[in-house]
């Protein structure tokens, strides 16, 4: 230890805690946009990422082609049987709908509206490095108009999560997993209301849980979860996954269901940033 | 040692740094065991503390220090402070208590990892993010599967040590 003190060891441990200082200091001010060393490493990291990105996703699909040809023929022959049921059901739809605006027009009612005009597509370059935390960085920032807790969706409309972070050319989002996630959801079939949220234990699992949920609620498994949209802050109808179970806590006097998510947060390449939207329900 | 032997011998270990900093941001996070993906970074600074002493731990654990902050999701400056102090402490270990080989610096790893994430578990603790055998099980398997690239992570680092100037005088 002579050497550390004779040979400016001090001096380093003096840098470091200033440099820890001015980095939680700058990120507590700045809330959600990248500190100047994070947002300087990740606009020279961007390229590095998108490359490494395109490489391994090409690798995944060769792989795919090569080796899971018998998988892709039996999921095509069910797409091709739920796509007729859902056809089917298609045509019960337009009747319905054309009676409800019927209805609508009668009660002198807002029409419903539901757009995202502004969407940005974005490139998955990189995943969570942390096992406390669960994140994806996407290929777009600021200067496409991302800005923090806008959300993010697959190509399904599925959920994938929340941006948390944002740097000029790379933006990182929460994924729905996240402990840290809190949002509205809304049970499909019976219309109750619950909170979305992460959790340290199921995020391991790729799982999150629907807590607070609606007295006498009779969940089964299967039943699909959307976003409520209350706050106003994501908007609603945003499919974030299916019930698996329902379970009691810890003090055994609540329960909570775990949810799947409908989203492959594992596989996904390219995502959707809604950076506005406007819903009339 | 010339203050370009100097530069010369930290580039090599901040080149080094390279395969480490992009197998764990681009490559072993992309297939996780038991649900969990290994911490190469910290192990980078320890590795090269256990080499090179207190100051040069100190040093080279605050490099990779800034780097975790600007590359981990949600910095707050705690991994500049810790992987400098262990850089400080590993180096120490090894000049008083281990001997500067591979059992040393698995040993080193090991406290290292520990405290790394005995800050974690006290943090989640305190904001009630979860219960105490839930982080312990994270924790558990965090650090066992990193536990497995010390070895190679050493080896690295000990093939450059020894290509490069020996004495660090800052």
């Amino acid at each position: 230890m002579k050497d550390f003190f004779r040979h400016n060891g001090i001096l380093i441990l003096i840098a470091a805690i200033l440099v820890a200082l001015i980095t939680a200091v700058v990120s507590m001010l700045l809330g959600g946009i990248a500190n100047p060393f994070a947002n300087l490493a990740g606009i020279i990291s961007t390229p590095v990422r998108n490359g490494i990105s395109a490489v391994t996703n090409w690798v995944e699909e060769r792989y795919s082609d090569a080796f899971e040809q018998e998988q892709l023929k039996d999921e095509l022959e069910a797409l091709k049987q739920e796509n007729a049921e859902l056809k089917a059901k298609e045509r019960e739809y337009d009747a319905a709908l054309q009676e409800n605006e019927r209805l609508r027009n009668a009660l002198d009612l807002r029409p419903k509206e539901r757009s995202f005009d502004q969407l940005e597509s974005a490139m998955v370059t990189a995943r969570s490095t942390s096992n406390w935390e669960s994140s994806i960085t996407l290929s777009k920032g600021s200067s496409m108009g991302i800005e923090v807790d806008d959300c993010v969706v697959d190509e399904y409309w599925n959920l994938v999560g929340v941006v948390a972070e944002v740097g000029e050319n790379w933006c990182t989002v929460r994924t729905l997993i996240d402990a840290n996630i809190e949002m509205g959801g809304q049970l499909v079939r019976t219309g109750g209301a619950a909170i979305l949220e992460g959790d340290l234990a199921l995020m391991g699992e790729g799982k999150l849980k629907l807590s607070y949920l609606p007295e006498n609620s009779q969940l089964m498994s299967g039943d699909l979860v959307i976003t409520s949209g209350r706050g106003g802050v994501y908007p609603s109808g945003l499919v974030a996954g299916h019930v698996e179970e329902v379970r009691t806590d810890a003090s055994g006097m609540t329960e909570y269901a775990v949810i799947v998510p409908e989203t492959d947060l594992d596989n996904l390449q390219q995502v959707l940033v809604i950076k506005d939207f406007n819903i009339v329900e | 040692m010339t203050r370009q032997d100097f530069l010369i011998k930290w580039g090599v270990y901040a080149l080094a740094l390279l395969p480490v900093w992009f197998c764990e941001v681009f490559l072993l996070n992309r297939f996780p065991l038991f649900g969990v993906a290994p911490m190469l970074l910290p192990l980078a600074a320890i590795a090269v503390a256990v080499l090179e002493g207190t100051v040069a731990g100190a040093g080279f654990g605050l490099g990779v220090g800034i780097l975790c902050d600007a590359v981990y999701f949600n910095p707050d400056g705690a991994m500049t402070v810790g992987l400098c102090l262990l850089g400080v402490g590993a180096g120490a270990l090894s000049q008083y208590v281990v001997r500067q080989n591979l059992v040393g610096c698995l040993l080193c790893s090991l406290l290292a990892l520990a405290c790394i994430d005995g800050v974690r578990i006290l943090a989640n603790l305190l904001t009630g993010a979860a219960a105490l055998p839930v982080l312990l099980s994270l924790a558990g398997r965090e650090i066992a599967w990193s536990m497995v690239f010390v070895l190679p992570v050493y080896a690295l680092f000990l093939w450059v040590f020894r290509r490069v100037p020996k004495k660090t005088v800052l």
